[in-house]
């Protein structure tokens, strides 16, 4: 069993998982309480646009979709500040149009689109080493930003026109909590694929708020589940020779409905 | 007298083509117990809005201690109408009290002080919370997340607290000593209370205005009934606070 580690893309691939889990246990953190969920999911669906884009000019399709999605993110934060506009409608919009701006640009580009698939439905254990290193780069962004600005997430995401009151620079905290959420989405791409990245984003928060009280031993929690998930979607995944992607995110629903069942019988008694 | 600490001069709010809020102008002095009293809907939750800065009038101007920069605000303690805030938020009675020194601290990265812990546990043992301070906000009673909202507005030493609808959600025992503890207060800083129901105000109010789009007051402690016809638009009965009246007919003799 242990000679798997053997390889370098098994490596690399558990590697992309605890990464992909540090960021998700945080940023999840927020859309969880936030109640970010659907943006979230706007967010990530707009990054096919980018991926389409990706293909078209002949770049790295993971680069196209992080300026397209921190793009939506900037915008949806504007829309939602300035016009008030119906947050629901709007997301279902930019979620609906950001596919449809990536099937027309794979379309338009010349010849076989290779790995499409994956960009959609995650392949982990095809993550190269460069990415590896990208996405170290963006959780040590993340954790930092996250750590120096800890209490004014907090005061913002808890109760915003308190917050303003306080004289906090809330509009500008929330566009860059939907950066950080953009950027995870990025992140997580290689590892469950655009259509199942908003559930290995808020199920462990989902389930780590059930037993936590404050919001950084919830992404403690929430970082470790992430963490027990993707490492056992991975082995899973290899031992039956399913997709990847698709086995993470059905052991963290497993889990989700799990930990669900057994607090309405903790809460029966 | 001394200089008011709240002014609001002519102040017009238009919503989707309504007006909320025609020419009101209201003084609050630093001994005042102030109640704005008025319809739902009739602009009460605006009228504070506007006050703390999170609406922008169309016309008019808010003074805070004589200044107009929104860094005035910091002065400005706001306990909310319960239950807009989400109660499921993980976060402590401490953390949530603690959160209130925000506005204080300037220098980034923001981090709490020992003056910060000081007062935040000060105003723990103000509002008889000390004991809750580990619980999480979602565990306690209506009353005590009632006092836990305010013990955040007074950590940042207001000069004045601004309370929307404070008894709404809360049972008669509660509200009962929710005024004590107002009556604590009132020394320490002016108090505005926003309430649609006119039975609850506290006995010690200094004045009182009603508020429906437009702002009646005498100026006085006394509700005057063109006052409330004014804000109402109808004949309401007058009931004097403390004094004992029967709502429900009494039983007949027949044994």
């Amino acid at each position: 069993m242990l000679e798997v580690l053997g390889f370098e893309f098994f490596r690399n691939a558990l590697a992309a998982g605890v990464l992909a889990s540090v960021a998700c246990g945080i940023i999840g953190t927020y859309v969880v309480v936030r109640r970010m969920v659907s943006v979230s999911g706007g967010i990530s669906h707009a990054a096919f646009g980018g991926i389409g884009l990706g293909y078209f000019l002949h770049i790295d399709p993971l680069i196209g979709a992080a300026g397209f999605t921190v793009a939506t993110a900037l915008g949806m934060g504007a829309l939602e500040i300035r016009a008030r506009q119906q947050m629901d409608t709007l997301i279902g919009a930019v979620w609906a149009a950001g596919m449809a701006i990536g099937i027309l640009f794979v379309y338009l580009t010349p010849g076989f689109a290779p790995d499409l698939f994956s960009y959609l439905f995650g392949n982990i254990l095809l993550v190269p080493w460069e990415d590896i290193l990208l996405m170290a780069t963006l959780v040590a962004i993340i954790v930092a930003v996250v750590a120096f600005l800890y209490r004014e997430l907090q005061a913002v995401t808890f109760d915003p026109d308190y917050a303003t009151v306080m004289n906090l620079p809330v509009e500008r905290l929330s566009l860059l909590l939907l950066v950080l959420i953009a950027l995870t989405v990025v992140m997580l791409i290689r590892v469950v694929g655009i259509i199942l990245v908003i559930a290995l984003l808020t199920l462990p928060a989902a389930i780590s708020r059930l037993y936590t009280t404050r919001i950084w031993s919830m992404m403690l929690l929430a970082v470790v589940l992430g963490i027990v998930f993707t490492l056992t979607g991975i082995w899973l995944s290899y031992l039956l020779n399913v997709p990847s992607g698709a086995t993470i995110i059905l052991v963290s629903t497993l889990a989700y409905a799990g930990s669900l069942g057994i607090e309405r019988l903790r809460q029966g008694d | 007298m001394s200089a008011p600490v709240i002014e609001v001069d002519d102040v017009w709010v238009r919503l989707r083509g309504q007006n909320i809020l025609e020419g009101v102008s209201l003084a609050v002095y630093p001994d005042d117990v102030y109640a704005i009293i008025g319809p739902n809907g009739g602009g009460k939750t605006t009228l504070l809005r506007v006050i703390l800065g999170l609406l922008t009038p169309s016309r008019g101007v808010i003074r805070i201690l004589g200044g107009t920069e929104m860094e005035m605000r910091r002065y400005l303690g706001y306990v909310p109408q319960f239950r807009t805030f989400d109660f499921e938020y993980p976060i402590t009675v401490r953390e949530m009290v603690l959160s209130g020194r925000l506005g204080h601290i300037t220098r980034l990265p923001r981090r709490y002080g020992e003056e910060d812990r000081a007062r935040t546990e000060e105003a723990l043992d103000t509002m008889q919370i000390a004991h809750l301070a580990d619980r999480q906000i979602r565990n306690l009673s209506g009353g005590e997340q009632q006092r836990v909202i305010i013990a955040r507005a007074l950590v940042g030493d207001p000069k004045v607290l601004l309370l929307d609808e404070p008894t709404v959600y809360v049972d008669a025992p509660t509200e009962a000593q929710f005024y004590e503890i107002l009556d604590g207060l009132r020394d320490r800083m002016a108090i505005v209370l926003v309430t649609h129901d006119i039975g609850v105000l506290p006995a010690r109010v200094t004045r009182v205005a009603c508020l429906n789009r437009r702002l009646y007051t005498h100026d006085t402690n006394e509700i005057t009934p063109d006052m409330l016809e004014a804000a109402y638009r109808c004949p309401v009965d007058l009931i004097a606070h403390g004094i004992p009246h029967r709502v429900l007919p009494e039983h007949s003799r027949k044994e």
